[in-house]
């Protein structure tokens, strides 16, 4: 790499960065207006925790200072997010991004495990379709893709947890929490692949692969390859799967982690998702805040990977070019 | 073996055929059965309002309790308190319908007009749609959802309305892009030579005749998708609450007797959910391989 | 021009399907061409006559479908006969009506294995080619010189890739690219189109093939880059002498070039020659396509005589419906009476007229 090479890519990064604070900054934002609209006050749970009495949280309001004015007790929030600081859960009493680390670890586990499972059924399907033409397997896989996507999520883990816990045997029925180590991985393989057959993604998944793999085959340069008898594979991987790869799965991040929701709750796996079902329960806002905004910043990340693959790939990524919202 | 074969009839004019003479049977028989689903959906609707059922659907009957498919005139079974399956399927549509007409409108509506301004005006319009765009798609649906739920003790209306403000993002862009495509073929710019006004140029020659078939498309898919969100929001205990029946707490309830070996409970919604998302995806797929597509191949 | 032609083009088809309209569009329909060791081959003819798809089906590189139904093309290179379409029966079934093809069924997957088979050994390495619109046909991920190295080390006794890297460097300083060191490392968004086109030439020209398809290596570029880029074909046909099948539709770059032309119309080659013969406008055996082809060119020549430039009247037949008689009988302005009927309704052998000079016209035929 050559250093004149490197500085388009450091600036266009650098525009991607400030593009991703800006956005978690609209997120903060809109979570912050639900929150404020909220009946029941959710601010002087989430500034103050649990108070007693009306009087009492005016009182402390006095006391602390807090003011009234919803800009600045936008920004105190703000700033409390910035230091890490998501409140206390109502719930257990704990700090919530203690809280949310624990168990997010768990559920990013469970869903970059699910999106290789959506990618191994995926990409084979498009590769099938698009590089040999029409072939008898085409259409039945495709029709396969749409069937897969159209399930509820959580018949198949039920109906995967009875052919293969009850019937079978193949997969202990204990939750991950209660497994014996050595065997956790095992346990953590159903959900897994549940998720990453069941998220709803796949035929999508398929259409955009194949689209773009066809239409980078039907490229010039693709055709020059093939007349100097160099690998197709060779010229069309960066253009025809990397890039579509990487922006197909990035644009997918929510609805795995909205899967995720489900699943865990399924398969009783002790994640990000169980913990945002429980604070909904209980009205928990400073939880269920905090997930909203981890997860927002997660797939704000999974976009920023993407685009970094972009850039790394693609010499003329400095021209901007749009994003994969645009292709669906 | 691919055939190719001449219609007959050689030294006609060689104008197009109509769209379905030239069409992929498989394309057909998607949009075919795409439709027919559509039908039974809007059938339902219909029979639910005049309660027009084989049997009350929330008769309750502790004789017939998970009766399998077929038992007593219960053409599909009875749930865990003897209610009809079939029936409470048929009504079960009153869940989905309004609400999700709720969701699709909005998602059209809104994504339709912030399409056409960021793709029609582009420059800083385009900039700031991009970013409501990626602001929308930040939240993953059913979380943000969970958050309103908390905050508001949500009802189906409200959830359907988060469903359709996050559908909106897709709808935009489609829009966009597609204003986008007409552009570069120098449509806009004929249309503008042509001395034709704005809004003329916008809402009938770009939505109206080349929006169309994309805006019916994702209509079905938003039908579709407002489905499955109230299947999953079911499965939590947030959706349509018992005893008005919805297919996901239909699945949701017959789960518990699944680990019985009595599977027809939560197969039966279940079918009904996958028959009808396929449907709507065929139907998508196929009208838009046979509309969309067509000058490719 | 001694022994057998280097390549052989017999009978050649190759169609394609029009869904929306159910029926056949002939591209290429019965070609016959050959090319000597050495040879520069010229085809012209309007857009749409099948030159480019005549190229394509040479390397097997027809992506839709049906593609080639028939025909044979053999190919003679290092004491070694190709046929590139054998067995190419066994895939294809046609069913014919009225001596027309109406139906083909193809074995799509099974053709195109076999085609990538009998190509390996040839495509690349033994025919390489140029295309139109130099830009899009590099890869725009890939640096200009790795995909010169790319073709040396696959073809060429090269495989290191330090010397594959000297040899590139050997081939962009010989098509004059200048400063070929700092554009070895270039992208191609950063080359102008000439640039990239001399690029593709030396990438086509490294594999040192037996045979060059130009498929209109001129379009697409600008004016003056279009004279330097024929220059630059004239200057290495000198040089290295490697048989060419040149592709245009600008006539004066196939004069420059070529030692024989074929003129190609409606799928078909109606006329064949010595270039000097065919491109001389009074020469007198001619198929009337061939002098009305000539009479547009905007030559001194023609305006002096003339003042104005003519056109070919009328329309490239649609080959979706070729006409049944001689496929130029629409629009030609030498028919008799005598001829007629025979012109409207019987399709003309492609003849001998003078040596080494054939004519597809029922005047030439008498």
């Amino acid at each position: 790499m050559k250093l004149s090479a490197l500085r388009p890519v450091t600036l266009v990064l650098s525009r991607e960065l400030a593009l991703t604070a800006l956005l978690l900054l609209g997120v903060s934002f809109v979570v912050f207006v639900i929150l404020f609209l909220a009946p029941g006050d959710p601010f002087s749970v989430l500034l103050e925790g649990q108070m007693p009495s009306h009087e009492a949280r005016a009182g402390v309001r006095e006391a602390l200072g807090v003011p009234r004015t919803w800009y600045v007790q936008y920004v105190s929030w703000l700033g409390n997010l910035l230091r890490g600081n998501f409140g206390t859960s109502i719930r257990t009493g704990l700090p919530v991004f203690g809280e949310i680390v624990r168990v997010g670890l768990s559920t990013l586990y469970l869903t970059l495990g699910s999106m290789l499972v959506t990618l191994l059924i995926a990409v084979p399907i498009a590769l099938h379709s698009s590089v040999r033409g029409a072939t008898p397997l085409n259409r039945p896989f495709t029709l396969l893709a749409y069937l897969v996507s159209s399930l509820p999520v959580f018949w198949l883990g039920y109906v995967a947890i009875y052919l293969f816990s009850h019937k079978l045997g193949v997969f202990p029925l204990v939750s991950a929490a209660s497994a014996s180590a050595d065997r956790a991985w095992l346990y953590s393989l159903l959900p897994i692949c549940v998720l990453g057959i069941g998220n709803g993604t796949v035929s999508e998944v398929v259409r955009y692969l194949r689209e773009e793999l066809s239409r980078v085959m039907a490229e010039d340069y693709i055709r020059t390859a093939r007349a100097k008898g160099a690998s197709v594979w060779r010229h069309a991987f960066k253009e025809g799967l990397l890039i579509p790869m990487t922006e197909i799965i990035a644009s997918k991040i929510p609805f795995i982690l909205g899967g995720a929701v489900i699943v865990e709750q399924v398969f009783n796996w002790p994640g990000m998702g169980r913990m945002a079902w429980q604070a909904a329960q209980d009205r928990d806002f400073p939880a269920i805040m905090g997930i909203v905004m981890i997860a927002a910043t997660l797939v704000r990340l999974g976009s920023l990977l993407q685009r970094v693959v972009y850039v790394a790939v693609n010499p003329r990524a400095s021209k901007q070019r749009r994003g994969a919202g645009w292709a669906e | 073996m691919t055939r190719y074969s001449q219609i007959a009839g050689e030294g006609r004019d060689a104008s197009d055929l109509p769209v379905w003479r030239s069409a992929d049977t498989l394309d057909l028989a998607y949009i075919g059965y795409g439709l027919l689903i559509v039908a039974l959906v809007l059938v339902s609707y219909v029979l639910g309002v005049f309660n027009w059922l084989p049997h009350d659907p929330e008769q309750i009957r502790f004789d017939l309790l998970n009766a399998p498919p077929g038992s007593a005139g219960h053409l599909l079974g009875t749930d865990f308190l003897g209610r009809d399956i079939l029936s409470r399927l048929i009504v079960a549509i009153q869940a989905y319908f309004l609400p999700g007409l709720v969701a699709i409108v909005i998602s059209l509506m809104v994504g339709t007009t912030l399409g056409a301004l960021a793709g029609y005006r582009g420059g800083e319009v385009e900039v700031l749609v991009t970013y409501v765009n990626n602001l929308v798609d930040s939240f993953p649906r059913l979380v943000l959802i969970l958050l309103v739920i908390a905050a508001f003790k949500a009802d189906i209306y409200y959830i359907m309305i988060i469903v359709g403000v996050t559908g909106v993002p897709v709808v935009a862009s489609l829009v966009a892009g597609k204003i986008a495509f007409l552009r570069q073929k120098h449509f806009i710019e004929a249309a503008l030579v042509l001395g034709l006004p704005s809004h003329v140029i916008v809402l009938k020659h770009i939505l109206w005749y080349h929006c169309g078939p994309l805006l019916v498309i994702r209509a079905t898919i938003g039908m579709g998708e407002a489905i499955l969100i109230e299947t999953s929001l079911s499965y939590l205990g947030f959706g349509v609450q018992e005893p008005m029946p919805s297919w996901g707490n239909m699945v949701q309830a017959g789960a518990n007797y699944f680990f019985q070996g009595k599977f027809w409970p939560s197969t039966a919604p279940a079918l009904a959910i996958l028959l009808t998302i396929l449907g709507f995806h065929l139907l998508g797929d196929g009208l838009n391989s046979i509309l969309e597509d067509r000058g490719g191949k | 021009m001694t022994g057998a032609p280097l390549l052989e083009i017999e009978n050649l088809r190759t169609y394609f399907y029009a869904r929306s309209k159910q029926a056949f569009i002939r591209a290429v329909d019965g070609v016959t061409l050959s090319i000597a060791r050495g040879e520069t081959l010229g085809v012209v003819g309007e857009s749409g006559s099948g030159k480019s798809v005549t190229a394509l089906s040479i390397t097997g590189l027809v992506s839709a479908g049906p593609g080639v139904i028939s025909g044979t093309i053999a190919f003679r290179a290092d004491g070694v006969e190709h046929n590139l379409l054998q067995d190419l029966e066994q895939y294809v079934r046609l069913k014919e009506r009225d001596g027309r093809i109406v139906e083909v069924s193809k074995d799509e997957p099974g053709w195109r294995k076999a085609v990538e088979r009998l190509m390996a050994p040839v495509r690349g390495k033994e025919i390489a080619m140029i295309f139109q619109s130099p830009k899009s046909a590099l890869n725009p991920f890939a640096r200009v010189g790795d995909q010169i190295t790319e073709a040396i080390r696959l073809h060429t006794r090269a495989k290191n890739p330090g010397e594959a890297k000297e040899r590139a460097l050997h081939w962009l300083e010989r098509v004059k690219i200048d400063s070929p060191r700092l554009r070895f490392d270039n992208h191609p968004y950063g080359l102008s189109g000439g640039m990239c086109q001399r690029a593709v030439i030396a990438m086509a020209l490294a594999s040192e093939p037996s045979l060059l398809i130009a498929d209109e290596p001129t379009t697409g570029l600008d004016a003056t880059i279009q004279s330097e880029i024929v220059g630059l074909l004239a200057e290495l046909k000198a040089e290295f002498g490697i048989a060419t099948l040149l592709i245009s539709h600008d006539i004066r770059a196939i004069s420059r070039l070529a030692d024989n032309v074929a003129v190609m119309y409606g799928g078909t080659v109606v006329e064949h020659g010595p270039a000097p013969d065919v491109l001389a406008p009074g020469f007198a055996p001619k198929h009337p396509y061939t002098t009305a082809l000539l009479a547009s060119i905007p030559s001194v020549q023609n305006v002096r005589d003339k003042g104005y430039l003519t056109v070919v009247e009328g329309e490239v037949p649609d080959a979706v419906d070729l006409p049944r008689g001689c496929r130029f009988y629409a629009r030609c302005n030498r028919v008799t009476d005598d001829i007629r009927d025979k012109c409207a309704h019987h399709e003309p052998e492609l003849k001998e007229v003078t040596p080494g000079h054939h004519v597809r016209c029922w005047l030439s035929a008498e």
